[in-house]
């Protein structure tokens, strides 16, 4: 339902570019999570989308109508795309539930539309009050009601849950996307935190300083990250660079990029106990007890440091850490 | 290799040229329209400058220049300081302590706004005069009375002042007010003291309001014409009027006008460029006001005197000098008239006010809902007027205007109709002076919290499927009402205290109280014109409250 | 928003309020066969209005005024061309009314009152514009320091003798340059710059403030002498002000070069414009301004000389007596103008 070819903006004519040759689609009814450092586009590029910023090059498609090209530029009230703002942008003046009407134009009942989609998001008695009379959690629902109720075909969310503290969010994110599960919508969720991405998103696209690095169903970033950034983002994972190939004694491939996921690294307190292809000792420099797990911070003999978990709490001060060649990620050059 | 094509592909001309043609819009054409139609005074100026200047040019440089120059730089150092130390000081001590009155002297201080600059400098002559009010209070007194000559270059800084420091007030208390509260607390936790947060911290974060007022206060102290005449001292306004009129060389004029332009324009750009480097103050409004102390003591009356000072100098002295000539003259000089010629500069100022806003609203947001990045910065070509003496606008209004009545006259003169002018000698091109003249006046208040406001408002109201007009009228009008309304009131004041225009465009039979006021005092019938002057300021005294109530509702 | 309507609506009922008024003229126009006059004055005067009046309910020509200098006047009338709705243009001095003559702004006109009542140095030669009341340029003293038999002339106001003691206004002030261009018309121009530096030199304080500063700084003691014009001491001696009055009378007054060409005197006169639409009207106009009626106005509440003989002065400046006149053609004010003002500014005279 939405296609982005090619389309790069810069803000500074040409010498540095916030979006760059970023390509991609999304399917109807798609839940899709950009996810990306500050910096590195998300915002431009759900602008773009939104038509709240124009283009340098390439286009956007929607529905099969050009939206935005180097020819043609589709206004965004015309765009029929709801966006709910990071800063949730509600208008200061007006009601809640005016704040909720004021994009419902083709429905004859707007005052009915308007309450059904408070009573969606539960807020079906706080009509009458301003926004500033709100909790920021029910701020970020009066945002969704707003955006949701002219029923656009699209929905943003830019960083809907980054002004709200942690135990608020997980459950404000559940309550969130169950509601917008119920609306059938498709959704273009961009936030900087992958748990949020990985929770609620059929697809995650990885965006890294305006280009598009991956696109892939959570599952296959997981086994198959494109890059070391990518593998990082899902889990802490440990480059493996030349002195560690040297440490384990395992010989790569010097034209590409090599990492292991820390869970892969499997401790054992002898080398005649470990089933793995390449072993190396460590020795404990620090114990960090996490509840049923332990963390430990080893040194190499070669003077690398890097930190295992494990489940045993019998942990002697020389250990043996090793790792199998399947669980290598391998990477085609280094970012 | 196919991101790099991409890049160069992006900034190419070709592309450049389809994404011009992409974002042209209508708004874009709007804009460069009301920009044409408030710039095209200047232009017309402009135009006159490739005329060459007048054989006199030499001798202008040779005698007067260097003496223009030289004064006009005096007063804006020595103004600069004095309007600083006033409206700052003022300002900080109204919105931070807590002293006798403040709250009936936060308003007064606007008030010498009210007065047009020449009459404080022709009341302030009256005061220091011999046989002026001081001599008299003094032989009551029964002491040698130690004349002071206020009729030069100092006196001259002291008076225009004292009667614009309001600006720098106004717009350096919006700040502390609104602004200052979350970093004053900081500032407390810290357990620095109030002078050193003043110094460290308030003062560096206002600057860029501060700057704003001053700027403005500037360009009046350089459009000044009638108080630096009257105490002798030869700036580049004076010089237009010489050349024009003495030396009868216009061309001459607009050469003066071009450098004074350039002046002005140095000055503007030096705003801009400090208000780029300190843009973190910019939007954000602290939730709270700000906390007021209690003062006790010496401290109390320290407080009390700076605050009340600039208002006993810049409106209780000047007023009761005013009232005392209205008591001489009274018999002579009053009749019913005043009352409809008050009723008509206030029509004609409310009108002027209201169109001169409508204009400058336009262009800040057409020049917004237009795309191109070089509208915005081509919209402020609009603002230009204010830097004009008001004389040099007058000319330029009237060359284009009249080329299209004696056209309008023609072609309605082939239907046999004999129309007459049109434009020039009514109304319109008087509006039209004003708003180009002030246009600048409507702009800045109406700007500043038009940054206030979130992008992301306007923005969610467009996504929501609202167009660029329905959400200014149901959206951002509202969030910046208030910065509409103190535009309204200042060019308000502004054209009731407008004269050289004024005196070139109005109609007959409509008169004006600035033009009744100078009638006299061009005659050195100083006293006479006390009772006008008092009506403008009465006039003028009851938006300028109305505006300050308006900003601590904010 | 209730602010702004009301505010509009306000606005709209004072607009309508204008409106009405307007239709109220015409209907007073209509009633006098819509005769009108169109008057351009730099006279800002009070008495004027009054006269204006008694010509209005003599004639039944209404009199519309606009005021301003007599330059932007010029200007404008430069600017309106033949759609200039201009019939008289008024000024205060002989200069700007040859300036107006000279940019082709009047024209000349048929009036044998005028011309035989007018003296001919007052007048213009083509009839372009008439003198309607005369002031004279003259010395104020401190009756207490200065010996009124040490004044002649006002060459000789660059004898060392009065060397910190002249007070003048600045060369800004067409009464000055009027006095200039007679000196240039009379003495040459290399000796007009040799006395402008000579009246520098002897200048007790830069040039500022207005004819009545002068005086009263004469009488503060700043200087000894002061150049005025005769119609303001006049002023001020029926000031409202009491201390005026007692200023105005501490100095004495001394009329110059009355053994040689006479006094510079100046008019203030009035020319019917080139395209004047009611051109009857405008000669009416002016020969009204110099009836008997009317110059007896200007002189008693104007404290001005009457153009004619037969009228005498107000008291007040009746009793400074008679003097001799500068009978220079006042077209050479006018001529000079630009010559007088490039002399002030190379000899400094600000």
């Amino acid at each position: 339902m939405l296609t982005i070819n090619s389309l790069s903006k810069s803000f500074d004519k040409g010498k540095n570019y916030a979006i760059e040759n970023v390509t991609f689609n999304l399917k109807a009814g798609q839940v899709c999570a950009i996810v990306g450092e500050s910096g590195s586009g998300k915002t431009t590029l759900v602008r773009l989308i939104a038509g709240l910023e124009r283009p340098d090059h390439g286009s956007i498609t929607m529905e099969g109508k050009v939206i935005a090209s180097l020819s043609k530029f589709v206004q965004p009230e015309k765009r029929k795309i709801g966006l709910v703002f990071q800063e949730y942008a509600l208008f200061p003046h007006l009601t809640i539930l005016e704040n909720v009407l004021y994009g419902i134009s083709k429905v004859k009942d707007k005052k009915n539309r308007a309450q059904e989609m408070l009573d969606l998001v539960g807020l079906s008695d706080l009509g009458k009050r301003y926004p500033h009379q709100l909790s920021g959690g029910q701020q970020q629902r009066v945002a969704l009601a707003r955006a949701l109720a002219p029923e656009p075909s699209l929905l943003i969310l830019d960083e809907p849950f980054s002004n709200l503290d942690t135990m608020l969010r997980t459950q404000l994110r559940n309550e969130v996307f169950d509601i917008i599960k119920k609306t059938e919508v498709t959704v273009l969720f961009v936030t900087h935190d992958t748990q949020d991405a990985l929770s609620v998103a059929d697809e995650i696209l990885i965006l890294q300083n305006g280009k598009v690095i991956q696109k892939d169903v959570a599952a296959n970033l997981y086994v198959n990250p494109n890059t070391l950034y990518v593998a990082s983002l899902f889990g802490s994972t440990v480059h493996i660079n030349k002195n560690l190939q040297n440490a384990f004694r395992c010989p790569l491939k010097e034209t590409c990029c090599h990492a292991i996921r820390n869970e892969k690294i499997k401790v054992s307190p002898s080398s005649v106990d470990s089933d793995c292809e390449y072993l190396t000792a460590a020795q404990v420099i620090k114990k960090i007890e996490l509840g049923d797990s332990i963390q430990l911070l080893l040194k190499l003999e070669s003077g690398e440091q890097l930190t295992v978990m494990t489940q045993d709490k019998n942990i002697a001060d020389t250990i043996y850490i090793g790792f199998n060649s399947k669980d290598i990620l391998e990477f085609d050059q280094e970012h | 290799m196919q991101q790099g094509g991409n890049k160069d592909e992006a900034f190419s001309l070709k592309t450049r040229i389809k994404r011009l043609k992409r974002d042209s819009n209508k708004w874009s054409v709007f804009t460069l329209a009301i920009v044409f139609f408030l710039a095209l005074p200047i232009i017309f100026i402009g135009v006159e400058l490739f005329a060459g200047p007048g054989e006199t040019w030499g001798h202008i440089v040779e005698y007067l220049l260097p003496d223009y120059i030289w004064n006009s730089f005096y007063l804006v150092f020595f103004c600069s300081i004095l309007v600083l130390v006033f409206g700052v000081s003022s300002a900080w001590f109204v919105s931070r302590f807590d002293f006798m009155f403040r709250k009936q002297m936060e308003w007064l201080s606007i008030l010498p706004l009210a007065i047009p600059s020449y009459i404080v400098g022709y009341a302030y002559a009256g005061i220091f005069d011999y046989g002026g009010s001081m001599d008299l209070l003094f032989r009551q007194l029964g002491l040698e009375f130690i004349r002071i000559d206020i009729m030069n270059r100092a006196g001259l800084a002291f008076v225009l002042s004292i009667s614009l420091f309001p600006y720098v007030y106004v717009s350096a208390r919006a700040f502390f007010l609104n602004q200052a509260n979350n970093l004053l607390e900081a500032s407390k936790m810290l357990g620095v003291s109030e002078v050193k947060t003043f110094f460290k911290l308030m003062l560096p974060l206002a600057r860029p309001a501060i700057v704003a007022g001053l700027v403005l206060v500037l360009m009046e102290v350089l459009n000044d014409y009638g108080a630096a005449k009257y105490y002798g001292v030869n700036t580049f306004t004076t010089g237009i009027f010489r050349s024009w009129f003495s030396l009868e060389e216009p061309q001459t004029a607009v050469y003066l006008s071009a450098l004074l332009i350039i002046i002005i324009f140095a000055l503007i750009l030096f705003e801009k460029w400090q208000v780029r480097k300190i843009k973190f103050t910019s939007s954000k409004t602290s939730s709270t006001q700000i906390q007021r102390r209690e003062t006790k003591g010496s401290t109390h009356w320290l407080i009390f005197s700076v605050v009340f000072l600039p208002i006993l100098l810049g409106f209780v002295l000047p007023v009761a000098q005013l009232i005392y000539w209205a008591v001489l003259t009274a018999s002579t000089v009053f009749d019913l008239e005043f009352i409809i010629i008050s009723l008509q500069s206030f029509a004609i100022a409310i009108t002027s006010a209201i169109i001169t806003v409508f204009f400058a609203l336009l262009l800040i947001y057409f020049s917004k809902w237009s795309t191109l990045s070089a509208i915005k910065n081509i919209s402020r070509i609009g603002v230009l007027g204010y830097a004009i003496p008001g004389a040099v606008i007058a000319i330029g209004i009237m060359i284009p205007t009249l080329a299209l009545d004696k056209w309008l006259i023609k072609m309605l003169g082939n239907f046999g109709i004999d129309s007459g002018l049109i434009i020039n000698g009514t109304l319109i091109a008087l509006l039209y002076a004003y708003a180009v003249r002030f246009l600048a006046v409507a702009y800045n208040p109406i700007d500043s919290t038009a940054l206030k406001v979130d992008n992301s408002i306007p923005d969610s109201s467009k996504v929501l499927g609202v167009g660029n007009l329905k959400t200014f009228f149901k959206i951002e009008f509202p969030l910046i009402k208030t910065g509409v309304f103190s535009a309204v009131i200042l060019v308000f004041i502004d054209v009731m205290k407008e004269l050289p225009l004024t005196l070139v465009l109005k109609p007959y039979h409509i008169d004006t109280l600035a033009v009744k006021a100078f009638e006299y005092a061009s005659d050195e019938m100083v006293m006479e014109a006390s009772i006008p002057s008092l009506f403008i300021i009465f006039t003028a005294m009851i938006p300028v409250i109305f505006l300050n109530k308006l900003l601590i509702k904010k | 928003m209730k602010t702004i309507l009301a505010v509009a609506i306000f606005s709209l009922l004072v607009a309508c309020g204008n409106e009405n008024k307007k239709t109220d003229n015409t209907e007073g126009q209509e009633a006098n066969k819509d005769q009108v006059v169109n008057v351009y004055t730099h006279r800002h005067y009070e008495p004027d209005q009054n006269i204006f009046k008694m010509f209005e309910e003599k004639t039944g020509i209404k009199v519309k005024v606009i005021n301003a200098s007599a330059d932007e006047l010029i200007q404008k009338m430069k600017m309106e061309g033949k759609q200039s709705p201009a019939d008289v243009l008024i000024t205060v001095d002989a200069g700007r009314l040859s300036r107006a003559k000279d940019e082709g702004l009047l024209q000349s006109i048929d009036s044998e009152l005028l011309e035989n009542s007018i003296p001919s140095h007052l007048q213009d030669i083509d009839n372009q514009w008439f003198g309607l009341t005369k002031r004279a340029r003259i010395i104020a003293y401190a009756k207490d320091r200065v010996n009124p038999e040490d004044l002649s002339t006002y060459e000789d106001l660059v004898n060392k003798k009065w060397k910190g003691k002249i007070l003048v206004r600045s060369s800004s002030n067409i009464y000055n340059q009027s006095l200039m261009a007679s000196i240039i018309a009379n003495n040459g121009e290399a000796a007009a710059k040799s006395w402008a530096e000579g009246i520098v030199a002897n200048l007790a304080r830069s040039p500022k403030g207005s004819d009545r500063d002068q005086v009263k700084a004469v009488v503060a003691g700043e200087g000894d002498l002061a150049i005025v014009n005769s119609y303001y001491i006049g002023k001020m001696l029926n000031s409202p002000d009491a201390e005026e009055v007692k200023t105005a009378q501490k100095i004495g007054l001394f009329f110059p070069n009355q053994e040689d060409r006479g006094t510079h005197i100046n008019v203030s006169g009035a020319g019917v414009a080139k395209y004047a639409p009611n051109k009857e009207n405008a000669i009416l106009f002016i020969e009204y301004l110099i009836s008997e009626e009317a110059q007896q106005v200007f002189t008693d509440a104007n404290y001005e000389y009457p153009i004619l003989e037969s009228v005498s002065p107000v008291e007040d400046i009746r009793a400074w007596g008679d003097f001799k006149e500068d009978n220079l053609g006042l077209n050479k004010l006018g001529e000079y103008n630009k010559k007088a003002v490039l002399i002030f500014d190379a000899a400094g005279w600000k």
